[in-house]
């Protein structure tokens, strides 16, 4: 009998290990939430160079990274970087796994649905790359092609609206590495990134700029104190340079403001 | 957690595409099973043959496929070699698979062939047939049937490996579960589901293992 209520207490307090492990936010005096309340955990996804990218001491570098440090710092929190595949950072964010993510993430309305944005931090567009040798120039030229894209970004639902030839992959660059060596017939990425691959020795070519799209922080809806205090942060940002300064220093020029 | 009725909802929503996926799921696994079982025997005879120089190339095929990770070396055979010769991705995913499989294929085989009797070959022998003769009407019945346990196993370990060519970007059924899963903002629903898939496919593929013993077994009365 005894060992019965042994054994019963045993797996109820592994039970109750496995329950803490979901435990609260930590709520603070202005009414935002956070997981830790003196740090920003910001998520990102590393694969995204160079707005994220892996060190050889697996931190993360990059713009995304530079401008969730500064926002960390702006607001008197500690920064911590969380990276997470960018196909399930939204879904992460809702789920509570980090505070926010600033992993380039296009305003649209079907991820509105799920997740808050702040202002944009940057301002880019989907572009089409291809090896030197394509022919392809324009969208019209993707119809009936095989594209290459990330899975859960935006440029997914692009390339569909064009071809239904579509591979996914967990990252940009692994896509663009893949056209870079011979596969596929395009890729859709950001404009800025394919540049920078390019710039790193990948055999590609940039086609025809698709659209112009805005790119904010995502943060659950839930928490709706902290987006205001992220909003303010990036303001201020704005207004002393700092955002200015990031986007000199990673393109040589200012893609934080909106364009004319 | 989602519903019980959201899962079912979505189960029957997505059967077309999850169906289409499961098809290129089964044609990876059988290609790479059939596959394998022929690298498998061809180093297991190799392993047999008292030929120091042959059992050490099966040695060195062994270690080098079973000692590192198969996603490793599908990324090899996708990436790697795109330098010197563009392999087309089902062909990419199917020969790893196969060359993986063949490597465990062939210590399964390899043993089953030593459990069997002794005099067996030497039966065979006195009636003036050939080793080679033996090895294939005598022995190799025989072993193949002890073997189809361990078999059995490995079709199934992969059927399951055959999930790694999704990061070749393959529309087999778990890269169709997380794309839809993100597209969706619902991770857990379509990684259950596609479990759902994968289960049903191992209950069919133990039942063909079961039925091929049972038909195997009638020499036993």
């Amino acid at each position: 009998m005894l060992w019965n209520k042994k054994i019963l207490l045993f797996f109820s307090l592994i039970g109750l290990c496995f329950l803490s492990a979901c435990a609260e936010k930590e709520k603070l005096a202005d009414g935002s939430e956070l997981i830790n309340k003196n740090q920003f955990v910001f998520a990102a996804s590393g694969e995204f160079k160079p707005f994220s990218y892996i060190n050889d001491d697996l931190t993360m570098s990059g713009f995304d990274i530079e401008v969730g440090e500064a926002i960390a710092k702006e607001m008197g929190l500690k920064p911590v970087q969380k990276r997470i595949k960018f196909k399930g950072i939204v879904e992460g964010v809702k789920t509570g796994r980090a505070d926010a993510a600033v992993a380039s993430h296009t305003i649209n309305p079907q991820r509105s649905k799920h997740v808050a944005f702040t202002t944009p931090y940057y301002y880019s567009g989907p572009q089409i790359f291809t090896r030197p040798d394509s022919k392809i120039k324009t969208v019209k030229d993707l119809k009936g092609k095989e594209v290459a894209v990330a899975k859960g970004s935006t440029y997914a639902d692009t390339a569909s609206q064009y071809t239904n030839k579509i591979k996914t992959y967990d990252s940009d660059i692994t896509a663009l590495q893949a056209l870079s060596g011979g596969r596929h017939d395009a890729v859709i990425t950001d404009f800025v990134t394919g540049k920078s691959a390019a710039q790193e020795g990948f055999e590609i070519k940039a086609q025809q700029l698709i659209s112009r799209s805005e790119q904010a922080i995502v943060l659950p809806k839930d928490n709706p104190k902290l987006l205001k205090r992220v909003n303010q942060s990036l303001e201020k940002l704005r207004e002393d340079g700092t955002l200015t300064r990031i986007s000199m220093k990673y393109f040589g020029e200012d893609i934080t403001s909106k364009p004319e | 957690m989602p519903s019980f009725s959201h899962f079912f909802n979505i189960l029957t929503e997505t059967k077309g595409v999850f169906l289409k996926a499961m098809l290129l799921t089964l044609e990876l696994t059988a290609v790479s099973i059939i596959l394998g079982i022929v690298i498998g025997l061809i180093f297991a005879l190799l392993k047999n043959s008292k030929i120091k120089v042959l059992e050490l190339i099966s040695d060195a095929y062994v270690y080098l496929v079973r000692g590192t990770p198969l996603i490793v070396q599908i990324f090899i055979l996708y990436f790697g070699i795109s330098g010197i010769f563009l392999l087309p991705d089902f062909w990419a995913a199917s020969i790893a698979l196969a060359l993986h499989n063949g490597a465990y294929i062939s210590e399964i085989l390899r043993g089953a062939i030593q459990a069997v009797d002794k005099g067996q070959l030497e039966a065979g022998r006195s009636l003036g047939m050939t080793k080679a003769l033996t090895l294939r009407r005598i022995i190799l019945p025989q072993a193949f049937r002890r073997a189809l346990p361990p078999l059995g196993n490995q079709f199934i370990i992969s059927l399951k490996d055959s999930s790694l060519a999704a990061f070749i970007s393959m529309n087999e059924l778990f890269n169709v579960a997380t794309t839809l899963g993100s597209n969706n903002f619902d991770e857990m629903t379509y990684l259950l589901i596609v479990a759902v898939y994968y289960l049903l496919l191992v209950a069919l593929l133990t039942f063909i293992v079961n039925r091929i013993e049972l038909k195997l077994a009638v020499s036993d009365r």
